[in-house]
């Protein structure tokens, strides 16, 4: 019984003082890290969607058509001027090769991505990983990057599947899939949305 | 000089990574890019060596039948805070390898010296071991990172090195290039020993 008190004490002393110290470099780290998420997200947000625009963030993120794309929050693109809307940027995420890809799809109200942009990827360096790579090109010609062949193709009109009618990474199918369908997954719910709005 | 013993013998006759071949996961996974290497090294640092000394200061007060829990604990403590410090102030690269970052947790090296070292020993001995076993880890780290990063993308620390017409060799980015590194480096280490010992 003695023993067991002695083990409790010296263990709650140990584990206290461990609490407070990571107590304190939460204080520091946490506003930065707070600052730098949200950087990156308004960052994103013009670079999928740029242009005189407000984003309105949606209290409930909208369904998601298909399970294994999960829709984490919506964003309404209204035209400063004229209020309307003009399309949708959302945060989705979609299982890659490792973790899961965390994204904004910008979409127009016609169906067509006016952008995406990579907000958390772990993919294999050298593969996977050049789907956010600015310097690598799937079409050398033109200088068009992963992300980039997405601009301006139709989620109804188009499949959206790699080696179809999207070019795929060398050596990254999982990767190329992921991002693939979470564009046109994101584009087709954020349509219903519309579609059910308007009603 | 007995001092400075502590510290080579972690680097050359007792490394960790290649002698007692452990801690190899992060070392595989992480050395494709010398970016990751170097954030890599400095994570290990900052749990190995202060939970090196935290655990030779306590070592008297710690009970025998608890100490492994104790040093989990101190461990966690220490990676939890250098994950939030890479987070904060080297968050492109930390995003990258954020698991391998995490899993310093359950790092064989920096267990394995607070059990076997730090709490047999007195603080400095502790704190010179820590420092030996971070040159140790992060100078085979940083050394596969750098041949496979230019051979498997032709850049060092995403700085374009190879002439634009070097076509990469993909194996290289792959984890098998990783035990090819170890094993090249591990011969080259365990032949230097060997003739080390033949002269004596």
């Amino acid at each position: 019984m003695k023993n067991v008190l002695k083990f409790a004490l010296n263990f709650g002393i140990i584990a206290a003082i461990i609490g407070l110290a990571l107590a304190v470099v939460f204080q520091i780290t946490d506003p930065i890290i707070k600052l730098q998420d949200e950087r990156a997200l308004q960052e994103g947000l013009q670079n999928v969607f740029s242009g005189n625009y407000e984003f309105v963030k949606l209290k409930d993120p909208i369904q998601s058509l298909d399970s294994s794309v999960q829709i984490l929050d919506t964003f309404l693109v209204k035209d400063k001027n004229s209020n309307s809307i003009e399309g949708g940027v959302l945060t989705v995420a979609v299982a890659g090769s490792q973790a899961p890809i965390k994204m904004l799809v910008g979409v127009k109200k016609d169906g067509t991505i006016s952008g995406i942009t990579i907000l958390s990827i772990q993919e294999t360096a050298g593969l996977g990983a050049n789907a956010d790579n600015p310097s690598y090109y799937v079409d050398k010609k033109n200088k068009i990057t992963f992300l980039g062949q997405f601009k301006g193709k139709n989620v109804e009109k188009e499949k959206l599947i790699p080696k179809e009618d999207i070019i795929a990474i060398t050596g990254a199918t999982i990767t190329s899939k992921a991002i693939s369908t979470g564009a046109k997954v994101a584009g087709e719910s954020f349509l219903q949305y519309l579609k059910e709005a308007h009603q | 000089m007995k001092k400075l013993k502590i510290i080579w013998d972690a680097i050359i006759p007792n490394n960790p990574v290649l002698i007692i071949s452990i801690g190899l996961c992060s070392v595989i996974a992480v050395s494709n890019s010398v970016k990751s290497a170097l954030l890599m090294t400095f994570v290990f640092a900052l749990v190995q060596i202060p939970s090196n000394v935290l655990i030779s200061a306590m070592r008297k007060i710690i009970p025998n039948e608890l100490r492994v829990p104790i040093f989990v604990s101190v461990i966690a403590a220490f990676t939890t805070i250098a994950a939030l410090l890479s987070r904060a102030f080297f968050n492109p690269i930390y995003q990258v390898i954020k698991l391998y970052i995490l899993l310093v947790v359950v790092n064989c090296i920096i267990i394995g010296r607070a059990e076997a070292f730090a709490y047999k020993n007195g603080i400095f001995d502790s704190l010179l071991d820590g420092i030996g076993n971070t040159i140790g880890y992060g100078l085979v780290l940083v050394t596969i990172a750098i041949g496979r990063e230019l051979i498997g993308k032709g850049t060092l620390a995403g700085i374009q090195i190879m002439p634009e017409s070097y076509q990469p060799m993909l194996l290289m980015i792959l984890p098998p290039a990783g035990f090819i590194f170890v094993g090249i480096l591990t011969g080259a280490i365990e032949t230097y020993l060997k003739q080390k010992g033949g002269k004596k």
